[in-house]
Order: structure tokens, then sequence, then C-alpha cells
């Protein structure tokens, strides 16, 4: 009898085992492009100087614009906790927050402050992050910045680029009186500051690669000429004047040289490489059509540009040693211009035409070079990348305004900046 | 038949012995194809067995919980079997000894009613000493009659007395083996308990181990029907809409997440082990498990498990 039950526990056990192999095994093959949910809890201020500025409401800003992240709204938080001892996860799971972020700013004296604060995952209640940062009174938007960018990386593993700035042209009143302005503001469109101002058209503004210079064209003599200023003393110099076309300056990647168009005499427009160490000029095309546009590789080896050498304008590439023959990149519809690389250049993306408006499209550079159409205006011009790839800043038109508006590098996300008065055009994003 | 036998021997013995090897050999042909060759993934069999031992255990327990049980009954019966034997020897006990009391009392009555016999004799005497000298012999004569009487009446309640001793020892020593017969009888009876709740535990062990084994048989069954395939197909949507695809999550990606949950469905447990994904693929892998939470309920409870691997391989 006892013999019996050993075999049947001997062959139940045997089962036993080869249920673990059967462990249920479920392959996910999609996700959602849903924004993340995440709840930015008011920092906590002991005095009335400090609460003037709000932390949390800039960081949870931020991370909203960014299309990435959903904010929880703050009718909607039953509590505020500002350290994570005092956090009751359950409750801010059943609000459906995945993260949330908790902190407090404290005044050291002397209109110094500190930001504290800390990044939970409140579905698995880990600390993700956990920093202090001091600021001056001016710096704290500038910290909260950085708050935002800490939150964006740790949980999309992208670097954040909300503490960085753009450069835009913005255009006041009609002829025969325009006001010309070449501003320069947080990426969010907040802190506006103007660093040269004319009644003749200001164009193209180019950062240099460290961030402290911008290259652009003006027109204060009449003629265009392309001028480099160091924005931390508002000095500038004229670095090219030929004859006439000086247009679109690039930086190359090592700051010593521009990339820009000139025209020979006959008016036929080329790309040249200017040192601005030497004021030695390059030419790099030599092609009857127009040439211009011209956009850097980050090894300083090619140049990417728009010719309308074969028809309408198209994009090409070139290297930068004389005697390259350009290649031809953009082979879909009648216009493709404005080339701009993505920071990992994996991307180029550019002005394309589509039933009749001007979008913004990328094209795949790593794969079989496939195009995609990111936006949906009928003039949508002039892209630029953010410095971390994730979203490209581009001039379109609101109602007759020009404006300022974002999408993200995937398309999936757009968002429109909150403009000031003026017709804005051209932005241009700054390094990180 | 015993000469057969005899005379083929050799043939037997090599018959016999080809014929063991031939079911050992099937035996273990059985029972290595019973074993399902390892999926690529190395799962968690040390869970998965802790589980299931525990399952068993808990099955051992109870039986020996109710074995214990029944014991214990049987203990206490035969403990208050004992306790009423003394009690019965304690009341027989106590008989005697009021009968002896009794006893006591009467012969005390006796002397008493002796002693007042004499005493009236006494004032007889006194009173009637001046009557008849001649009735003088008569009365000597009556009073040692009296005596005489007195005296036999008195032997005569001894008898009585010590015939009701005797009685009463005799039923004092009927109840004692009367007790102590009982006393073995239970004793006997607590023993056929014990070994019949023995083998009941037997029975039920056996039948927990049936039960197991018809479980698993159905649980394969529906394990390889379209009731599993419906229910990995709700688990891939409920968990596909809980994933917020990182950026960096793109095709390529690979990555297993280890998850426990219990009857419910809550998960308790999502843990990312082999991934080819950086830190934001794998958070967001283990918290898409989260919001999951709780997982659809298996169409058939034998479908239930509660250690699963998710495979995260986006195709787009």
């Amino acid at each position: 009898m006892n013999r019996r039950i050993s075999c049947l526990a001997a062959i139940g056990f045997m089962l036993f085992c080869s249920r673990t192999w059967a462990e249920l095994v479920v392959e996910i093959t999609k996700g959602q492009a849903d924004a993340i949910p995440i709840a930015i809890v008011p920092f906590s201020s002991p005095e009335a100087a400090a609460a003037s500025f709000d932390v949390a409401k800039l960081v949870s800003d931020d991370l909203a614009r960014s299309g990435r992240f959903r904010t929880t709204d703050r009718k909607d938080m039953i509590e505020q906790p500002h350290t994570g001892a005092a956090i009751s996860f359950d409750d801010w799971r059943r609000l459906n927050n995945d993260y949330m972020v908790v902190g407090q700013i404290q005044p050291l004296g002397q209109d110094r402050y500190n930001i504290t604060f800390e990044l939970y995952n409140v579905l698995n209640r880990q600390r993700l992050l956990g920093y202090q940062i001091s600021a001056n009174k001016p710096g704290l938007r500038l910290a909260s910045h950085q708050v935002a960018d800490m939150v964006f990386e740790k949980i999309l593993g992208i670097r954040g680029a909300f503490a960085t700035r753009i450069a835009y042209i913005s255009v006041l009143g009609s002829l025969p009186h325009k006001d010309y302005r070449l501003i320069v503001a947080d990426a969010d469109g907040e802190n506006p500051h103007v660093v040269m101002q004319s009644n003749e058209p200001l164009m193209s503004p180019a950062w240099s690669p460290d961030g402290q210079n911008l290259a652009y064209v003006s027109f204060e003599n009449r003629l265009p000429s392309v001028y480099v200023q160091f924005l931390k003393t508002g000095e500038r110099r004229r670095v090219s004047a030929q004859a006439g076309v000086n247009q679109a300056p690039a930086w190359s990647p090592d700051g010593k040289k521009l990339a820009l168009t000139l025209s020979t005499r006959d008016g036929n427009l080329d790309i040249y490489v200017l040192d601005l160490g030497t004021q030695a000029l390059t030419r790099i095309t030599d092609d009857p059509g127009i040439d211009t546009e011209p956009q850097w590789s980050k090894d300083g080896q090619s140049l990417y540009f728009t010719s309308d050498r074969a028809g309408g304008p198209q994009i090409y590439r070139v290297g930068t040693q004389s005697g390259d023959k350009p290649r031809r990149l953009t082979f879909q519809g009648s216009y493709n211009a404005r080339p701009r690389l993505s920071p990992d250049e994996s991307q180029l993306a550019f002005v394309t035409q589509e039933d009749g408006g001007y979008r913004i499209a990328t094209m795949d550079l790593r794969g079989r070079g496939d195009v995609q159409v990111l936006t949906k205006g009928h003039f949508d011009v002039s892209p630029s990348y953010a410095p971390n790839g994730a979203e490209i800043i581009y001039a379109s038109r609101d109602r007759g305004r020009g404006v300022l508006a974002l999408v993200s590098a995937d398309g999936r996300v757009q968002e429109r900046l909150v403009s000031s008065e003026g017709e804005l055009q051209e932005p241009a994003w700054a390094p990180f | 038949m015993r000469d057969f036998l005899r005379e083929h021997s050799w043939a037997v013995v090599v018959s016999v012995l080809l014929h063991g090897l031939l079911v050992a050999g099937l035996v273990f042909l059985a029972l290595n194809s019973a074993h399902r060759p390892p999926p690529s993934l190395q799962p968690l069999p040390i869970d998965a067995v802790v589980v299931d031992s525990q399952v068993l255990h808990a099955a051992q327990r109870a039986q020996a919980e109710r074995a214990e049980q029944e014991a214990a009954r049987a203990r206490a019966a035969a403990e208050a079997q004992a306790a009423a034997a003394a009690k019965a020897e304690a009341a027989a006990a106590d008989e005697t000894r009021a009968a002896e009391e009794a006893k006591t009392a009467e012969q005390a009555k006796e002397v008493e009613q002796a002693k007042a016999a004499e005493q009236a004799k006494a004032a007889e005497q006194a009173k009637e000493a001046e009557q008849a000298k001649a009735a003088e012999e008569a009365k000597a004569a009556q009073q040692a009659k009296a005596a005489e009487q007195a005296k036999a009446a008195a032997a005569e309640q001894q008898r009585l007395i010590d015939a009701k001793k005797a009685a009463e020892a005799k039923q004092a020593a009927e109840a004692k083996q009367a007790a102590e017969a009982k006393q073995a009888a239970e004793a006997k009876q607590a023993a056929d308990a014990k070994r019949a709740a023995d083998e009941r535990a037997r029975q039920d062990r056996e039948a927990e181990l049936r039960r197991q084994l018809a479980d698993e048989e159905h649980r394969r069954a529906v394990e390889s029907g379209p009731l599993r395939d419906s229910y990995i197909a709700r688990l891939r949507n409920r968990i596909q809409n809980a994933w917020i695809k990182p950026p960096s999550a793109s095709v390529g990606l690979d990555c297993l997440v280890e998850v426990t949950q219990i009857p419910g469905g809550e998960v308790t447990g999502a843990r990312v082990t082999q991934c080819n994904g950086d830190a934001a693929a794998r958070q967001s892998i283990e918290n898409a498990v989260y919001r999951a939470s709780p997982l659809p309920d298996p169409p058939d409870p034998a479908l239930f498990e509660r250690n699963f691997v998710f495979r995260f391989k986006p195709n787009e």
C-alpha cells in the first residue's frame, strides 16, 4: 500500500516538474504612443519670497509641452507631500500616476535659494532621483528647466533640452517701417532678449557649436553681409561682405569655419567655406543652378545643401574636399529644401511640398531612406533640431501670422510655442 | 510444468531477464518523454517547485492534523472513562464507610438501651426490695433471663452487621472488577478508532494525490486547447495597451520580464531579466505590467499561472 502511494507521489512530482517548463511566455509586439502620466506636486516654500516663483508649474509645463508626459492637474491632488516619506503611493497610483516629483524651495538668504526635489516611480515605489540645486532668484527659471531635464532623461532615456535656448527673427510693423529683431529666448519661448535690432532685414541665425556666438545675415547696409556676434558682450564683426549675395551661414563642427552661399558676378549661387581665422574662401560647388542652405556633417567631411540643378529644388550631399561630385538624396516630390541633420545623424529634416503646402519632413539616413511628412500646415518652413534630437522647431503660420511650432522627431507630438507679438521666423535651436 | 521448467531453466531465466530489461527500458522512455524540451527561456523551476511543494505539504499537514485530532479524541474518551471508574470506586468506599458508621451507632444504642434496662431493673429492685421476698428468686431468674435475652439480641445484631459487611465488601470487589473490564474495553475501542483514523488519513492522502493528478490532466488538456490561446491573447492585449513605449524602444528591442500574480490577477512583482534595451526601456516594461494589474482572469481556473514571462519584442 505504501509503495503505491510513493509511486503516485513520484508521478505527481514529475508532472509538477513538467509544469514548470510550461511556464507561460507572452509576446508583446506593440506599445502605445501615449503620454506618461506624472504628477509634479507644488514645492513647499517657507517664505512668500520664495513662493513667488512656482518651480513645480514650470517643470510641469515643460514636461507637458514635450508631449511625452501627461501632467496631473493640481486640483486633482488630494494631498501635497514635499518629501518621499510623506507620499501615500496607493492614493497616487489610484489617480493613475506612474511617476511623481516632490520638492521644496528654501531661501538661503542673500537672494539665494535651494531647490530640493525627488522623483519617484509610483508603481513600484522606487526613488529614481534626489537632487538639490542652488540658484539666485533670476536663476530659478533655469534651475527649474534643469529639474525638468533630469526627470525627462531619467524616465525616457533621452537628455532633456528644456534648459537650452532658441534664436529667432521677429518682424514688427509694416513697410516702409519694419522693425527686425534677432531674439534669444529660453526653449519654452520665455525670457526673450533682443540681441540685434535693425530696420533692414535680419536673416538666417546660426549658433556656433559652443553656443557662445550667433552668425546671421544683416542687410543693414542695404546689402547682405554675414556677421558673427559674441552673445556675452554683444560685440560683433562682419565676416563676409562679398559682392552680390552673402547668405545662409553654417558653422563647421569645430567652430572655425563657416559654410555660406555666395554669388559670382553673373549671379550664380554656389556653396563656399570661409575660414574664420584666415578669411580664406574655398569653393565647394560649381554649378549653373542655385546651390544654397548648406549644413555640415558632424565629422566636417561633407555638406548637405539645396540645389535646383535638376530642375526643382532637391537635397544633395557633397564632400568638403574640392572636386567631389554632389550626390542627390531626395527623389520624392518636386520640392525638397533646407536640410538639417539630426544630432545623431540618423535623420535629415527638410521642407517638402505636399498638396500645395510646405511641410516639415524627415528622411531616414540609416535605413532605406524612408520619408515621413511630420506636419500638416500650409507654410511650415525652417526646421531646426533640438540638441537632443527629440524635437524639431520650425516656423509656421497661424491665421496669417508667423509663429513658432514644435514637432517631435517621430511626428507623433505637435506643439505651438506661445509667441509674443510680431512675425516670428527662422528659429534656430542652440546646442546644449 | 515442473518438468518443463527443469528442462528449460536457462531459457526461462534468459527470458525473464529480457522481459525485465524491456520493461525497464519502456519505463525509462516513458519518463523521459514526459519531460518536454526546455524552451529557450530558462524559467524559474525553483519558484514553481516551491509553490507545488507547498501544496503538497499543506495536504500532508492537513492529514497529519486530522490523524492527530482523532488520536486526541480517543485519548480524551479513555481519560473520561478512567475518571468515571475512579468515581464509582470512591462511591463504593463511601457506602462502606457509611454502613460502618451506622453499625457503630446501632451498637452504641444497644449499649445505652442495655444500660437503661439495668437502671430500670435497679430502680425496680430498690422499689420492690421491700416486696415479697418470695418473689426475689423469681425476680432474679427473670433478671437473668432478661440479661440473657439482651445478650442474645446483641449477638444477633453483631451477626447481622457482619453479614452486611461481607455483602458490601463483595459488592465493592465486583464494582472494581467491572470498572477494570470496562477500561480494558474502552482502550481496545480507542485503539480501533486510531487504526480507523490512520486508514482514513491514508485514503485521504491517496485521494488527494489522485485529485492532483486529475487536476493536472485537466490542466494539460486545457493548456493545449483554444482556451489557453484566448487567455494568452487577452493577456497580450492588456499588457500591450498598458505599455507606453519610450522612444528608445523600437524594432530590435527584445526583453523578458518575469511577472508574479496572485489569484484575482493582482501583479505582485515584475522584474526585467534579459533585455537589450536601456534603463528607460526596462522601466517602461516593468511599469506596463504594473499598469496592467489586475490581469484578466483565465477562462478556466486551471489555466491560472502564478508566474509568467512576458517577452517584449516590438515589431514596429
